[in-house]
């Protein structure tokens, strides 16, 4: 029973996580229509930016989270002006293969970079509580709180701002928001740039936990897809539903399928999208945007 | 640019083959050239196997328009079908059969519930796919090998696996030639442009776009299987390497989505690039495989055949004219009340 509980505990605390790592995803595809692929490598590129922070300053990756979030809101903010741009109006074949290309090409450029070994970060925090037989390790909890705050501030922004608003308002009619004077193109600007800061960030925030290498970016956009299929597009508390929802069925199966569970819980995820694909395509909770035919390529 | 007429066309096509065919023979009639060497020879058969991928995934990709991001599974599983069951003491060709027959049958399964998805889902179902079957071979040691990989039995005979691959590029690509023109093509081309509208008139889509996603399958698992003979070694991320099917994308695109010259000039034109202008940069070439993908989406879309206005598109009006199964007016006009 013990056991249970810890895998059920370690399901939601993974899933915490992945909820903030694949909010970035969600609303990016919920307000532009535009499915970033190069998701996963811009985990990578934060954890990346924390590893060095924390290599040449020795600063710890829950402060270095503070220097991160704006590099990636710029590194966002201008891949969506001289990039996605141009193809947010086209085919979404067409950002679809943008994106898998820039994948690609920032994957192989890390390698070059940062050469194929894995890499961790230190953190200050250690060591675990135990609550009636039940662990919670300090670092993977405090992953989870801070995941939690990046979150609700996400929600609070988008709910309660003008900016906020605003982007809601050009991801449920974009002629309409044009009408009443909404900048679209520094919308997107800055809703990608935000979204890629909340990626980064959960990269930064993996790093101490999960070997940081140049290819670690496919499974977790892998992943990310998956929660959003759950989820519903740009939906927070959604997020958070599908996140759990994710993290619990890799912690169950790594704890009772002894040896390979690890390598099976991303042929769980995927086994997971492709029933949600196909019984129930709007996700288990609705989104930012109404129901729609996925568009046709 | 004009296209010649199709004699002259034919003549040049057939001497260009006869010329490629005759290309491992000439250290035998000219033995003081230097220029065709083993090296050379592995590398024309690279290209062959590349072409033959290209064309494979232009099959479901660009005739019916179902982007597959992870159609390099089925090489996978033709290069895994062969290599067991070589180790298992069968000869080349039929485990080379068995490991297609495998990548057909794989892609039955997994094409039955992945094609009812559209576009993006569909690709990153595939992408899903790809990535799980090769967690799949990396976890069960017993059979593959593992992370380890498995041996084959060496067999270096260049000049061969030139003319196997050679003959099979030849042989797929007017396949191509032969489905874009028939019937089958037509409806396929009919999926890409409005499959609802297509269901309409009648066409089973899901069982075209299975048969489609099939034959392009098997013959992949036919291109693995060779692969992995001739590299006498595969393991799980040799074979399954995951830019396998970028390049497969950016050729077809290259050359024109949906045509049946474009893979062709595609994995040409991209095998030479990285052959002969990337050799010396052999670090730096994926990344800027990534870096063109994203150059041919933004600026040539379609591809350059779509450049050279290919016509060779037969609608399927046409071929139901052809075959006297002219859909009825009243049917068109119902569709243009409905669809928006």
């Amino acid at each position: 029973m013990d056991l249970f509980l810890q895998a059920l505990i370690n399901g939601v605390m993974l899933g915490g996580f992945y909820a903030a790592m694949m909010l970035g995803f969600s609303v990016i595809w919920g307000v532009m229509g535009v499915i970033n692929l190069a998701h996963g490598e811009m985990i990578m590129v934060g954890a990346y930016l924390s590893w060095v922070l924390n290599e040449n300053y020795g600063m710890d990756p829950f402060v270095s989270l503070l220097i991160v979030m704006p590099i990636m809101f710029v590194i966002g903010y201008v891949l969506q002006l001289i990039l996605i741009n141009r193809v947010v109006n086209r085919p979404i074949l067409a950002s679809l293969l943008v994106t898998f290309g820039l994948s690609i090409a920032v994957a192989n450029l890390a390698k070059l970079v940062f050469s194929a070994d894995p890499r961790l970060t230190d953190t200050a925090l250690s060591g675990a509580w135990s609550v009636g037989g039940v662990t919670f390790p300090v670092t993977k909890t405090a992953i989870m709180g801070v995941a939690l705050i990046i979150m609700s501030s996400l929600y609070l922004f988008l709910q309660s701002t003008r900016t906020g608003k605003s982007i809601r308002a050009a991801a449920q009619n974009k002629q309409a928001a044009r009408i009443v004077g909404i900048d679209i193109n520094k919308i997107y600007a800055l809703t990608f740039g935000i979204c890629i800061a909340i990626t980064g960030a959960a990269g930064a925030l993996i790093s101490p936990t999960q070997a940081v290498f140049p290819f670690m970016g496919t499974p977790l956009t892998l992943r990310a897809f998956t929660i959003t299929a759950l989820a519903g597009l740009g939906s927070i508390p959604g997020a958070l539903m599908g996140g759990v929802v994710l993290g619990i069925v890799e912690s169950m199966i790594g704890v009772y399928v002894p040896g390979i569970g690890t390598n099976l819980a991303i042929i769980a995820s995927f086994v997971l999208l492709v029933v949600i694909l196909i019984t129930r395509p709007q996700g288990l909770f609705g989104g930012l945007r109404p129901h729609e035919e996925p568009a046709q390529i | 640019m004009r296209r010649l007429p199709r004699t002259p066309r034919l003549v040049l096509l057939v001497l260009l083959i006869a010329g490629l065919a005759t290309m491992p023979l000439i250290p035998d009639w000219f033995p003081d050239q230097s220029w065709v060497t083993n090296s050379r020879l592995f590398s024309f058969t690279q290209m062959f196997m590349l072409i033959t991928l290209a064309s494979n995934w232009n099959l479901t990709g660009g005739f019916a328009g179902y982007v597959d991001f992870g159609h390099a599974v089925f090489f996978g599983i033709g290069a895994y079908g062969t290599g067991i069951l070589m180790n298992h003491g069968w000869s080349f060709w039929p485990a080379m059969g068995a490991g297609a027959v495998f990548a057909l049958v794989f892609a039955l399964v997994i094409g039955w519930p992945t094609l009812r998805l559209k576009g993006p889902y569909f690709a990153i179902a595939m992408l899903g796919t790809f990535v799980a079957v090769r967690e799949i071979v990396r976890v069960s040691k017993g059979l593959t090998g593992g992370g380890v990989g498995l041996t084959l039995p060496p067999y270096l005979n260049r000049p061969l696996f030139y003319w196997i691959t050679l003959a099979l590029a030849v042989v797929v690509v007017f396949i191509m030639w032969w489905i874009r023109r028939s019937e089958f093509g037509a409806t396929l081309i009919a999926i890409r442009e409005d499959e609802v509208g297509a269901e309409m008139r009648g066409i089973n889509t899901t069982v075209n776009k299975i048969t489609a996603f099939a034959i392009g399958a098997f013959s992949t698992g036919i291109v693995g299987g060779l692969w992995a003979y001739q590299n006498t070694f595969i393991d799980p991320d040799v074979v399954f390497f995951p830019s396998r099917t970028v390049e497969l994308v950016m050729m077809s695109m290259l050359g024109g989505l949906g045509t049946v010259a474009g893979p062709v000039l595609g994995a040409a034109t991209i095998y030479w690039m990285r052959d002969v202008v990337w050799a010396n940069f052999a670090d730096y070439h994926l990344m800027v495989e990534g870096f063109l993908l994203i150059l041919i989406v933004l600026y040539t879309p379609e591809g350059i055949m779509g450049r050279l206005g290919d016509k060779s598109a037969t609608s399927l009006q046409k071929v139901w004219k052809r075959n006297g199964k002219v859909p009825e007016d009243a049917v068109d006009e119902a569709v243009e009340q409905v669809t928006p």
